[in-house]
């Protein structure tokens, strides 16, 4: 199974439109997503930042929240997505 | 390229290829002195005016009212996007965006201070019912 993340933050209105829907994914695929919250803790903050490379050119040259990262794939979603998409992005 | 200018008579700090003639803020004239990004980070840092929440949510609704945008209606979402930028200037030294990410590059994180210059970004240019990336933002609605 992929290594799932999704960077958050924990005042970011796109963070909580997306957490019932990651809830959702989790509980009917049986698997989990690593939810690293970075404005208020500077070890997942950094880690965000390591990945720049990878996440950036998928979120207007930055990085944003929510970001969801397979780091199997390398695939990458930046902000609010549907249901679907996200599955997609878990089982690729 | 850019750089920082400091008045020597109030401490105003200017970003930019040459210093403003007359000080904006003192108003002495050829005040401006070159400086250092690290010796200009440490007295904006100093200068920083502490402004409450009520008091931010005041100023960004007089900086749209004669602008396209609007303070978004959504309450909920301004209140908990308020929380974060204030967050963000205790802990982090500036009013930075809450659904972005500090790079710890000091000029390039002055993009993520809020209001920044969401006009150019793919959320809201182009759109009709545009916006900035996090929300605080939205394109008026077009009447008729």
């Amino acid at each position: 199974m992929s290594h799932l993340i999704m960077f958050h933050g924990k005042e970011c209105p796109h963070c909580k439109v997306m957490m019932p829907v990651v809830d959702r994914l989790e509980k009917e695929k049986s698997i989990s997503i690593e939810r690293l919250e970075v404005w208020h803790n500077e070890k997942n903050a950094d880690l965000m930042r390591s990945y720049k490379d990878i996440i950036s050119p998928k979120c207007g040259g930055q990085l944003r929240t929510p970001t969801f990262l397979n780091l199997d794939t390398k695939e990458v979603i930046c902000g609010e997505t549907e249901y679907e998409n996200l599955e997609k992005w878990a089982s690729k | 390229m850019k750089k920082y200018f400091r008045c020597f008579v109030c401490n105003d700090i200017h970003y930019g290829l040459k210093p403003p003639e007359i000080c904006p803020t003192c108003m002495v004239k050829n005040a401006y002195v070159e400086i250092s990004s690290e010796e200009a980070i440490k007295i904006m840092r100093q200068n920083r005016i502490s402004m409450n929440r009520d008091k931010f949510l005041k100023a960004i609704e007089s900086f749209a009212e004669k602008n396209e945008f609007q303070v978004n209606p959504d309450q909920e979402k301004v209140n908990l996007l308020i929380e974060g930028i204030h967050n963000n200037e205790k802990n982090h030294g500036l009013k930075y965006c809450p659904c972005r990410m500090i790079t710890k590059d000091f000029n390039e994180d002055l993009k993520l201070v809020c209001p920044c210059n969401f006009l150019i970004h793919e959320t809201y240019k182009d759109k009709k019912e545009g916006e900035c990336w996090c929300g605080l933002f939205v394109k008026k609605e077009v009447k008729g």
